[in-house]
């Protein structure tokens, strides 16, 4: 427990340290989603496979460019643990694009066009 | 006895004000800091403050005494919390190595310490002169005699540079001086003897002297980093790296699986131990390093690197002082007199310590006082409350020792030497990427969070 207590409060100082663009990004999203909420003909169903397909490639490229750049290599990735890590930390690169990507991608493809 | 205000602090918080441009984005900063966490992750048991009109004394605002002091904020309602420091810069130590090897810029180390003082604490920017433990008293610098209910000690330590002839801090990085210990600038001028010196390559000397060290595994993570500078720039071949500790044979380091897996990859690296040597003078002029063994017998060797580590002890307000310990392997030293399981002080019952500056086994680290921290507000709070201090300290501490550039093993262990891996499923003598992305990324924002007081 106090493990992901101590997790939760390392995420949070590195979200402080970073304040600016986490604002913007919130803003973006809160942006997006609201833009695509209140347009007529938005089209979230078609908007998932583009998210979902934007949000992979995010993780991948996430997943290998990461350690260059924290001053690492894959190379360095010899304990299971460590591929635990990375998977963890670009599945929340991931899961940001995709957040992103759905409400712009469901704004832009309107129903019927 | 009456305390004199801080000179030109704010009203609003009871802080300095530093004036500084940039001091407005640090408050927005702060706010963003002192806000809980989201509500769905702020799960913290909330607990009604204690009423209390004590006066707690707080001396140092490194890690121990800031975070002892956010604890108190939180855990009593009207108490007098008073930090003593002259220091308006708060360095953050574990980053000292990762400058000194070319890895970090200077800045991630030094912040302004106003922006960790917790709000309502009252700091005194000066040093604390004498402590009267008798008379539950300290005097300052500035002449100010300052009673309390309660003391922290939380001084840090000495960095006795006295005990070696001829060496002069001010020379750090030049003539391939280095010194990861003395603070940001040496790590600085360290980086750049270092990044000459890879160029070529040559004779390196590494130190490490016996008796209590902060950071104990910094001298380590030096070396392997000197080792793994050298094959990057592809001059490993040509060079060659002495260990030199005045530790008795075989030993780098307190924890034996630990020191016997440090010297199976030292000897893979062709790293040459070299033990009960101490390091006794310096001509950084020549290059040259004189070393002497227990009998006395003196042999000095040319060099073209040389990292130096200071022997240390407490600083002299503490060890001149009763608080010390009298007698004891901790004596010489001066170290605190604190009972090493309560952190309480074993005579002056009302006086706790915390950090480098306690006489107790090992854990002169950032973590030691990220686990103990807590358990001195606790003590104290009971203390106060008219209870015995029933927090227990196991001597936790933990070391991310680098073992080059990108890999790292995340080491914890407690007073016994025995490893207490946080996660018991990972192998602590496994070198590992996450351990590296945890000291470069993640240590930093986690002793942060210590200096608030949340973990």
């Amino acid at each position: 427990m106090y493990e992901i207590w101590l997790m939760l409060n390392i995420v949070w100082e590195i979200l402080l340290t970073a304040w600016t663009l986490v604002l913007v990004l919130l803003l973006l999203f809160v942006g997006l989603s609201l833009a695509a909420v209140l347009r007529r003909g938005a089209n979230w169903r078609a908007a998932w496979p583009v998210a979902l397909a934007g949000a992979a490639l995010v993780g991948v490229a996430s997943f290998l460019l990461l350690p260059s750049l924290t001053r690492s290599s894959l190379g360095e990735l010899k304990f299971w643990v460590d591929w635990l890590a990375l998977a963890g930390v670009a599945g929340g690169f991931a899961l940001l694009a995709a957040a992103l990507l759905l409400p712009l991608t469901a704004f832009l493809k309107r129903q019927g066009i | 006895m009456k305390q004199r205000p801080v000179v030109g602090k704010s009203p609003a918080t009871g802080r300095p004000r530093t004036g500084s441009a940039d001091l407005q984005r640090r408050r927005w900063l702060r706010a963003f800091g002192a806000a809980p966490l989201a509500a769905g992750i702020a799960a913290q048991p909330a607990q009604a403050a204690m009423k209390t009109n004590a006066r707690i004394v707080i001396a140092g605002s490194g890690l121990g005494g800031i975070a002892v002091a956010s604890r108190l904020m939180k855990q009593l309602d009207g108490a007098s919390v008073t930090i003593i420091d002259v220091r308006q810069k708060h360095y953050y130590p574990p980053g000292f190595t990762l400058v000194a090897t070319g890895v970090w810029p200077v800045d991630k180390v030094v912040d302004p310490t106003a922006d960790f003082i917790p709000a309502g604490v009252k700091w005194i920017p000066e040093m604390v002169a004498e402590f009267d433990p008798a008379a539950n008293a300290v005097v300052t610098s500035g002449g100010q005699s300052i009673a309390y209910d309660y003391l922290v000690v939380a001084t840090g330590l000495q960095l006795d540079y006295a005990q070696i002839e001829g060496m002069d801090v001010a020379a750090i990085g030049r003539n391939g001086l280095a010194n990861v210990y003395a603070g940001p600038d040496a790590a600085v001028a360290s980086w750049t003897a270092l990044d000459a010196f890879r160029q070529t390559g040559g004779q390196a000397l590494m130190t490490l002297p016996a008796g209590p060290l902060k950071c104990a595994g910094a001298p380590l993570k030096m070396t392997f980093m000197v080792a793994d500078r050298l094959q990057q720039a592809g001059t490993l071949a040509n060079s060659r790296i002495d260990f030199h500790t005045g530790l008795p044979t075989d030993t780098v380091f307190g924890v034996k699986v630990v020191n016997d897996n440090v010297l199976a990859r030292w000897k893979a690296l062709g790293i040459h131990n070299h033990c009960l040597s101490k390091l006794v003078a310096v001509d950084p002029g020549a290059r040259k390093a004189t070393f002497a063994s227990p009998e006395g017998e003196r042999q000095t060797l040319a060099y073209d690197f040389l990292h130096v580590v200071p022997p240390m002890r407490a600083p002299d307000v503490v060890k001149k002082s009763d608080l010390a310990w009298k007698q004891g392997g901790f004596a010489p030293g001066g170290w605190l007199e604190v009972d090493r399981a309560t952190l309480q002080h074993r005579r002056y019952k009302n006086v706790f310590g915390i950090g480098d500056i306690n006489g107790t086994p090992r854990g002169k680290t950032a973590a030691t006082v990220k686990k103990s921290a807590p358990l001195v507000a606790h003590n104290l709070t009971q203390l106060i409350v008219g209870r015995e201090p029933d927090a227990r300290f196991d001597g936790y501490t933990s070391c991310p020792l680098i073992v080059r550039e990108g890999s790292a093993m995340l080491i914890e262990f407690d007073y016994d030497g025995k490893l207490t891996p946080s996660l018991p499923m990972i192998d602590p003598l496994q070198e590992s990427y996450l351990a590296w992305l945890m000291k470069v990324r993640m240590l930093k924002p986690a002793y942060v969070s210590v200096l608030k007081g949340r973990v």
